[in-house]
Parts: C-alpha cells; structure tokens; sequence
C-alpha cells in the first residue's frame, strides 16, 4: 500500500516540475543558512562558516541529483528529456534528417511492397482447407519430365478406381467461354465443367442446393448447372429459387440445381461462372483439356502418390497395348501454377533488395559520420558527468526518432506500393488472382530490422565515444585529423560499394530500355491504324452447320460494310495478337513427313480481304479472292517462316499441303491443301517469340463458329460500336460481342509486359542513381567541413582554389571510379550467372529481354557515364565550398 | 563519485529513517538541518557523515505519508521548510522500535553466554 502511494507520488512528480525545483534550491538555501549562523555563533569567519557549511552538506549537485531521482521517475524523465532534445537536435538539421528518414521510408516500403506481391503470388496458400495436400495430378513425357500429355479417359478411371494414396481425386477442364441467356439477356460467360468429386476433394461444399448425381455425370443427361457464387449475387441477385430455374448456355437448357460457396474460387484460372457436370465423350478416347486434382491422403507424400498413380498407368498402358512413353506426375497445386510466375518476380524482388543495400550502405554512412563528428560533444558531456549509459540513451533517443519517422512513412509507402503493383499488373500477367494485400509479418519484419540498423548506427559512436581518451579527443578541436584518416576512409569504402550497386541497377536498366525500344520496333508484319475487333464465337443448334455459320458472317460483314463511313471490313477465325489462334499439323505432299506429327501451324481462315485489310504483305504467288469458294479447289497461303521450314529453298506455290490427323485427340484430317500465294510474317502472340509457320486459308473453304472482325471506319469510336451491336441484334439477339478493342489496344496489351519491366527497373535505376549522389555529396561535404581549417591555413599560405579543390575532391572521386570498375565487373558477372535464368538469348521464348545481348555495349557506356556525370556534379559541388574558404574564417573556425 | 552499492544503501536509508521518525517525535516539528544536527548529536557524530543525505530519506518519508513538510519561520525568522510527524508515521515508528526491540531480544540470547547443560 505504501508503495502504491510512493509510486503515485513519484508519477505525479512528472508534473509542477520546476516548481518542485524551486522549493528543492530554495530548501538546500535555507539549510545553508542555518548551517551558516551556527558556524558564525561558534566563531568562524563568514568565509570559513559558509565553506564548513558547504563541506558538511556534500556535493550540492550530488545531493540534488539524489534527490531528483528519488522524487520522479528518473528514468521515465530521462528518456522524455531525451526524446525532447533529441528531436530539437533532428529539426535543426532538416537535411541530414530527410535523407535519412527518406531512405529509410524508401527502404522499408519497397521491400515490404514487393515481399507482398511475392507472398500473394507464390507463398499464399490457395484458399481451401488444408490447401497444401492438395496436387495436381498429370502425365508427363518419359523423355521430357517437363511436357505435359494428355490424359486418356481409360487412364483417368483406373486412377479414380484403383488409387489408394488420394483420399479423394476430382478432374475439370479450363473454363471455357459461352454465351448465357437467362431473363432474356445474353453475355459471354466462363463455364467449367468438372466432376462432382471436385467439390470433395477441395472440400468446399455448396451454400445452397446438391452436387451432380451420379447419373448427370453421363452424356445425354448432364444439361444441369451450378452457380458461382459470385454469379449468383450479381446477375440473380442473390434470388433463393433460382434453383430450379432453367438458363440457355450456347442455345441449350439447362436446369440450375445448386449454389456454389463463395470459397470456390480457382485464383490460377479465369473465374467460372457457372459448373457443369464434366462428362466424357464415349467415342472420343481422351478426355478434351483435363486437369485433375487430388488430396493426398493422410500420411501420404507427393511422392509415394505419384509412384502409385505411376504404377496404375504403366499398368493400363500396358493392358491397352500401347507404347509407355508416359509417366504420372503429381506436384502441389499451389506451386505447380505459380511457377511460370515466379522467375521474374524473384528477379525484381532482387532488384528491390539491391536498391535496399544502397539505402541501408547510406544511411550507415551518415549515421557513422554524424556520430564521428559528435565525438567531441560526447567527451564534454562525459566530462561533465553524463554517464555512458546516458550518452547511448541519448543517440539511441535520435536513432529511434528517425525510425520511427522512417518506419511510418515506409508502410504508408509500402501499402501504397502493392496496391500499386496489383493494379498495373493484369489478370494476364499475374498468375493468381489474389489480392496483394501488405503482409503483415513481413512488415513487421523489416521494421524491426531497420530500427535494429538505425539503433545500432546510432549507437556505436556513442559506444566508442565513450572508451575514447576525454582529453585526447577535447584537446584535438573540432578537426581530429589523425583519426579522421581512417573514418574518411570507411567513408570512402561505402561510397564504392554504393556506387558498383547502382552501377548494376543503372545497367539492367538501360538492358530493359533496349529491350523495350526493340520490342515496339519490331516489325509487326499487319497494321490497320485506328480499326476496331471484335469477336463473336455463334453457339447454338442454329449454328451448328458450316452452311449457317458462313450465311450468319457474310450477312453480318455485309450489314457493317453498309453503314455509312465504314471503309473496310474484314473476317477471320483469328488476327494475329488476339490470342485466337486455331492450329492444325500438316505435312508436305510426296515428302517424307519431317516427325510422325507433322509440323505444327496456326491456322487463320479468312475472307478473301484480309491480307489487303490488315496490310500484310504478299510476298509470291497471289493472294486469296472471291474465287476461292467452296466448290472451288482448296487452297492456302504459307508465310515466310513456314515457307521456309516445309520447303526450304525450294518454290513453294504450286505445292500441296497434307493435313495430318491427330489419332490421340481424334481429330480427323481435312482435305489437302495447294499452295497459291506467301505472306510476310506476323507476330502472332508478341514481339518476344519464336518464328511462328502460319497458313490461311479461304473461310468459305473452312468455315467455323467462332470469328474476329476487323471494321475500319472514320467514325467515333462509341457510335461504330453502337452500330456494330444493332447490326449484330438485328441478326440474332443470342450472339453477343465481345472482346471489343482498337487494334492499337491490341498492340499495346503486347507491349505492356514489358512496359511494365522497364518502368519497374527505371524507377528502381532512378532512386539509385538519387541515393548515390545524396551519398557522396554528403561525403565530401562532410570532408570538406571537417578540414576546413587545413584548407584555410593552405590557402593562407598560397595553395591555388584548384590545388584545394582537387585535394577535396580526390579521395570520393578515387573510390568512385574503383566502385564503377567493380559495378562493371559485378555487372557483367550478374549478367553472366542469371543469362540463362532470365533467357537473354533473341527470341528465345517467354524471356524477360528481347533483343539484348547480356554484355549489350551500348547499355553499359551509357550506364557509366550517367554514373560519372552523376558523381562529378554530387562531389563538385561541395568542393567548392573548400575553394571559397576563407582563411582568416577557417583559422578561427574550431 | 562514490556511490554506495545499492542494498548497503538502501539498509542505511532505512536506519536512517527511522532516526528521522523518533527525532521527529522526541522534538517535534523540526527543519532539515536541525533533524541532521540531533541526530548528529544523539548517535555522537558516528553516523551522519554527509548532511546532504538527509534529503532524499526526508523525501520518502514524505512520499509514503509518514512526515508532512510544511514552509515557515525559524528562530532568527529565516525561511525553512519543517517536517512534522503524521499519526501514519508515528504507528510506523511504534512498529519499528517493536520490531527493533525483539530482534535485538533475540540476538541477545543468541549471543549470551550459553546455559550449560551441565
């Protein structure tokens, strides 16, 4: 009880400070006075009365000092005090303490922005229970583990019936596009057909209504249908009897039977819309785009499954009779799609990390020289009293201002940062669909980390202070030169180090420019300035025949080539870059067949405008006309590169080209085709690809449901498409446009890959660049600072402003250089060890660079000399300070 | 500067207080300097070596309620500050002169010369 009171007292003490103070001075006073009379009564001299006085009291400090730390907290007080100097001491150098919390907020941002993407994209687990059981099971090539095979439908049943290693197995296909009409409106939605053991083996049961029954699971009687959830809120509005209900998917009834919960989401693929039972084509003998995926049963590893579903396949393979050229294979789910993504994440959280280095080398920097030049205020502080735990209290007060100013302004950055980064990157380029939200253990993390930095920077000097002679460091004055020699010198040091860092970032960044520059000049071999696409994919029983196909486009094409102001409007089942491209294997007629699957082509069938329309160039023969009609002899065009792969040097118009047939998905051939005309190549899914073997062929030859128009028109882009879509309702309401772009959209969502990689660098190349100079300004300024004096007696005694200035100059300026050939070399081995990771090599597909070689010449002079530009002006300009000096200033300066 | 290791003093700081207390009580409200002055006296120039380190022990007093201080005149109508001693304090002065007095019954048979058991 006492002690709670004594503890309040003491709290309270906190305030009516200087009160207090007054009434302790005043009590010590009057004590000394009593002291004093009674000295004086017994005979003393008033001199000798008040010295007695004074000795029997103590130390008058000492006793206060005493005093105080019994009455307040003393230990609550210090550190305000401290806290409160300390914060005077940072307003008073605005500059230093800028740079410092800059660097700071820019370190801890960056880094926790980009360990959130990486943690959003590659380390979170996938939303379902125990997500990290679940695999994706597939059959590779015996001679190529990392092909891909189809799955036969025989195969796909003996592992559901004979496995005993997943303790539950479901298979689906890729979501397809169709058209829905339900309550008399038509859009294009996503469909998934998959099995009802899906739902099991993500164990993510429905919210409303059943799961497939077993016998809806056969063809014929598989016409019902599952909700997303999403779907269901949105274009149901969330109506509880839409069970029941009968929709259209492609002109076909089905009848709605259960709501999905709003936890099935599949984050690697395009979100289904709708479920369908997944139902095997009895006369076709694989199953059409399957993925399969498994829980592994209780104590089973990845391993021991695919061993066990390898076995299962090797059996029935063999049963079958048919050659075992296949091996099972099973991965986890969440790593097997986001691998494709993960490289080039990784390549830029390294990016990141090396911009990090530079701000933590310079604010390490900073920190030590500012600490270096309170040396001498520490020993006068120390000479005065201030104990050693006082004087690191003291710096640790600083240091923890300015992380805690720093760490603020970091997260604000850093959550500012990923949702950035979420939103530039598209569905196309980030391979899950998660949010990037600011992942609070990294953050934690990297605050820590960086207070711990800043602490330990702050500390040290204070550390070392403290062991120092006092009279050695209070004799030398303000210069310290003998010791100064070794600080500068570390100094210098990180000064290289900074600059080979962002020597290596300027590099890489002027590789992705490069790249960049080469990409939106590669030739893109068609162009149709200003045209718009679209796409109409015609579902439906209406449709079903080539005859109604082809009537459907030709009265359509006809329609939008009456409206006023269209110029030129043309058809094919695909345009290069639109990513709808068909693909066929042919083979040359009378030759030997190249492999046994033909070589592979992408297949445009078009009308008889389209070369014309698109501006692509016609190389020989001629191209294709209204001649060509389906009674007409079957003929193609090739492009150059499949020119050149069929026939080499040989004249290909006049050849005849053999479709092959695709036993294993059961495609039958079409009837050969003649070559009559060569085009010039397109790029077909990008500027950064391999050479692509096209062929086109008449579209009244080879009609198809699906189309992509190309309208060319003066009109606003807002009344063409207004007359577009009635043309289209007019025709038949059920068939929806979609895909509507300009096809300089098109051309720019190509570039935009790569776009992105060059703003991401530049920028991380800029604040580099920034750093760096903040870095050796402050070098040098604080150099020239230290030895003004020196300069001022030089001056004084004849050295010429240039001899002073090169003196001020030489040391950041050597280290520079040396840190520049280091930046080159580290450069160029970086280049060399990460060339094959990050596909350097021209056209090699999926690579991060186009075009570029890894010891690119042009890249690496211009790095340089931006660096040198760079570091010339950032130490200049302090060094002219030391030239100005003036010397009757400098010899009084202390 | 010589500090005291910390148990010796606060050992110290606790006689020292309970001196206060009973000077407190044999002479009524006094001001710092006499209470060092008596007790000077009374323990014969032995203890208090520094009068300075009265001050912080005056303060705890305080703080735990045993003393009130209060401003006002002394003989020759110099300012100071006195303390007095309050009903809290003077219970804890009676426990503590009990508390003293059977430690030292105590000790004291420890000591004596032992009973034989011959």
């Amino acid at each position: 009880m006492r002690r709670l009171r004594t503890w309040f007292s003491r709290l309270g003490a906190g305030f009516g400070r200087r009160r207090r103070e007054g009434e302790l001075s005043a009590e010590m006073e009057s004590h000394l006075q009593l002291h004093i009379e009674d000295n004086l009564r017994s005979g003393m001299t008033p001199s000798e009365a008040r010295r007695q006085a004074l000795l029997k009291l103590g130390g008058l400090e000492q006793t206060k000092e005493d005093y105080r730390e019994r009455r307040g907290l003393p230990l609550l007080e210090a550190w305000w005090r401290d806290f409160h100097f300390a914060s005077r001491v940072l307003r008073k150098n605005p500059g230093f303490t800028c740079v410092v919390v800059f660097t700071l907020a820019l370190g801890i941002g960056a880094t926790t922005a980009i360990f959130s993407v990486l943690e959003s994209q590659l380390w979170r687990p996938l939303p379902f229970l125990d997500s990290e059981r679940l695999v994706d099971v597939h059959v590779v090539l015996r001679k190529n583990p990392r092909q891909w095979d189809v799955i036969t439908n025989s195969v796909c049943r003996a592992w559901a019936e004979q496995n005993h290693t997943l303790s539950s197995l479901g298979a689906y296909n890729f979501p397809l596009s169709r058209n829905l009409t339900a309550g008399g409106r038509s859009e294009r939605v996503r469909v998934m057909p998959l099995t009802s053991s899906t739902f099991k083996t993500l164990d993510v049961p429905l919210e409303r209504g059943r799961t497939f029954l077993p016998e809806e699971e056969t063809a014929g009687r598989d016409h019902v249908a599952i909700l997303s959830h999403e779907v269901w809120q949105t274009r149901f509005a969330s109506d509880t009897n839409v069970i029941g209900k009968a929709l259209t998917i492609d002109g076909e009834l089905y009848v709605v039977v259960g709501i999905a919960s709003p936890r099935l989401r599949f984050e690697y693929l395009p979100e289904p819309a709708l479920f369908v039972p997944l139902v095997p084509d009895p006369a076709a003998k694989v199953m059409r785009g399957i993925y399969m995926i498994g829980r592994l049963g209780p104590g089973v590893s990845v391993e021991g499954a695919r061993a066990d579903l390898d076995s299962i396949l090797q059996r029935q393979l063999q049963a079958e009779g048919a050659k075992q050229e296949d091996l099972a294979g099973v991965s986890n789910l969440r790593v097997t799609w986001t691998e494709y993504s993960a490289r080039p994440l990784y390549f830029f959280a390294g990016a990141i990390l090396l911009v990090l280095l530079i701000a933590c080398v310079n604010n390490a920097g900073l920190l030590l020289a500012r600490g270096l030049a309170r040396q001498r205020e520490f020993a006068l502080r120390a000479t005065l009293g201030a104990s050693r735990s006082n004087l690191i209290r003291q710096s640790s007060a600083e240091s923890l201002l300015l992380s805690v100013a720093g760490g603020t302004a970091g997260t604000m950055l850093g959550i500012w940062g990923s949702g950035v980064f979420g939103g530039f990157w598209s569905e196309d380029t980030l391979p899950r669909h998660t949010e990037i939200s600011l992942d609070g253990r990294v953050l934690l993390f990297v605050l820590g980390a960086s207070i711990f930095s800043a602490l330990l920077m702050g500390i040290l000097p204070a550390l070392f202070s403290s062991r120092v002679d006092l009279n050695e460091t209070l004799r030398k004055g303000a210069s310290g030169l003998s010791a100064g020699r070794s600080q500068h010198r570390t100094r210098n040091l990180l000064v290289a180090v900074e600059v080979c860092l962002a020597l290596v970032l300027l590099f890489g960044a002027g590789l992705f420019l490069s790249s960049f520059i080469r990409e939106k000049q590669a030739p893109r071999g068609f162009d149709a300035p200003g045209a718009l696409t679209f796409r109409i994919s015609l579902r439906g029983e209406n449709y079903a025949q080539p005859d109604q196909q082809k009537r459907y486009f030709r009265s359509l094409t006809d329609q939008i080539r009456s409206l006023p102001r269209v110029q030129e409007v043309t058809l094919g089942t695909g345009i290069p870059l639109d990513g709808s491209q068909l693909f066929a294997s042919l083979n040359v007629a009378g030759h030997p067949p190249r492999n046994e699957h033909g070589t592979g082509v992408i297949v445009y069938s078009v009308e008889p405008n389209f070369l014309q329309a698109l501006h692509i160039q016609l190389l020989a023969g001629r191209g294709l006309d209204p001649r060509d009609t389906e009674t007409a002899p079957r003929v193609a065009l090739i492009n150059r590169n499949a020119a050149h792969t069929l026939f080499g040097s040989e004249d290909p118009v006049g050849k005849v080209l053999e479709y092959v047939a695709d036993k294993r998905r059961d495609v039958p051939a079409k009837a050969p085709v003649q070559v009559v005309g060569v085009t010039e190549n397109t790029q077909e899914f990008g500027p950064s690809e391999v050479a692509f073997d096209v062929i086109y062929v008449p579209f009244s030859q080879n009609p198809d449901q699906g189309a992509s128009i190309v309208v060319s028109s003066n009109l606003p882009r807002g009344a063409l498409l207004g007359a577009i879509r009635d043309a289209a309702y007019s025709l038949d309401k059920d068939q929806p446009l979609y895909d509507v772009k300009t096809l300089d959209q098109l051309i720019g969502e190509s570039l935009r890959g790569s776009q992105f990689d060059l703003i991401l660098v530049g920028c991380l190349a800029a604040v580099a660049l920034a750093l760096v100079s903040v870095g050796i300004f402050g070098t040098v300024a604080y150099f020239v600072q230290q030895r003004t004096q020196e300069f001022g007696i030089r001056l004084a005694l004849g050295a010429t402003p240039g001899h002073v200035l090169r003196e001020a100059i030489s040391g950041a300026y050597t280290m520079g250089l040396v840190g520049l050939a280091f930046g080159v070399a580290v450069a160029l081995a970086l280049g060399r060890i990460l060339g094959s990771a990050l596909y350097l090599v021209p056209h090699e597909h999926s690579g991060m660079l186009f075009g570029v070689k890894i010891y690119d010449a042009t890249s690496m002079t211009v790095a340089c000399i931006v660096l040198l530009v760079v570091l010339f002006l950032a130490g200049f300009v302090p060094a002219r300070r030391a030239m100005r000096v003036d010397p009757m200033v400098a010899l009084r300066y202390e | 500067m010589g500090d005291k290791p910390a148990d010796k003093k606060d050992v110290w700081q606790g006689t020292l207080a309970l001196m206060v207390l009973k000077t407190l009580q044999s002479m009524g409200p006094l001001h710092g300097y006499g209470i060092a002055r008596r007790i000077e006296q009374t323990s014969g120039d032995l203890l208090l070596v520094n009068y300075g380190t009265l001050y912080p022990a005056l303060l705890r007093l305080e703080q735990e309620g045993y003393v009130s201080s209060e401003w006002g005149f002394s003989d020759n109508n110099r300012k100071a500050k006195y303390y007095k001693l309050t009903r809290a304090g003077r219970k804890q002065l009676n426990k503590e002169e009990r508390e003293w007095e059977q430690t030292t019954a105590i000790l004291a048979r420890f000591l004596a010369p032992g009973e034989e058991r011959s």
